[in-house]
């Protein structure tokens, strides 16, 4: 579930997306799904030459068309963090639950 | 069964549906083959000059467009002086 989680942990920042068509979209996400389904917004669009240039305010990118996905370093720490974090509470929460049911048999 | 699981934390080289080849560490992957590179680098294949390293940083790749994922063994990898290396670059795939 890395890569999802990434996707959505990636909201507001800035990224490059590759399609397969070889055209590359610069801009900020603004929201993904589980079909990896992108809006981005303050968008600079690039033919797959190079030498043709969009500025677009905001766009749609279907999942099925991106090639891949260049995200900023930073975001992987950020990522790795929570998920730990979440593994921690979850951990913490069964512990508790499990000592309380075997104590009631004896 | 084949899974990923093994790859991850592990130096991995991925070709792509259209010949690039791309090195990295896997740092998470998804039951689609959706792969998440950090640290990633660009190996440019030539004929003429020696291979050409490209870093890219932090790479989520979609897994229909991969064709391949190796484990690269570290020792191996270093010992390599890609300045000597020549070889054809891989053509994209045609159906």
């Amino acid at each position: 579930q890395l890569p999802l989680s990434l996707l959505n942990a990636a909201q507001n920042k800035p990224m490059l997306v590759e399609l397969k068509n070889g055209e590359t979209f610069n801009g900020h996400l603004v929201n993904c799904d589980n079909f990896m389904n992108i809006t981005l917004r303050e968008v600079y669009q690039t033919n797959a030459d190079g030498d043709r240039f969009w500025k677009l305010k905001e766009c749609y990118i279907r999942g099925s068309t991106i090639k891949y996905l260049r995200v900023p370093d930073t975001l992987l720490d950020a990522v790795k963090e929570e998920q730990n974090k979440a593994r921690e509470a979850g951990r913490s929460a069964r512990g508790a639950h499990v000592s309380g049911a075997g104590n009631r048999g004896v | 069964m084949a899974s990923l699981q093994g790859y991850v934390d592990h130096r991995v080289l991925l070709i792509l549906q259209d010949g690039r080849a791309i090195v990295g560490v896997m740092a998470g992957y998804d039951q689609k083959s959706n792969v998440v590179l950090s640290d990633t680098k660009e190996r440019v294949y030539s004929m003429e000059e020696g291979v050409e390293e490209i870093p890219l940083g932090l790479y989520l790749v979609k897994g229909d467009q991969i064709v391949l994922i190796a484990e690269l063994d570290d020792a191996l990898d270093q010992s390599v002086d890609l300045s000597t290396i020549r070889a054809e670059p891989l053509p994209p795939i045609r159906y």
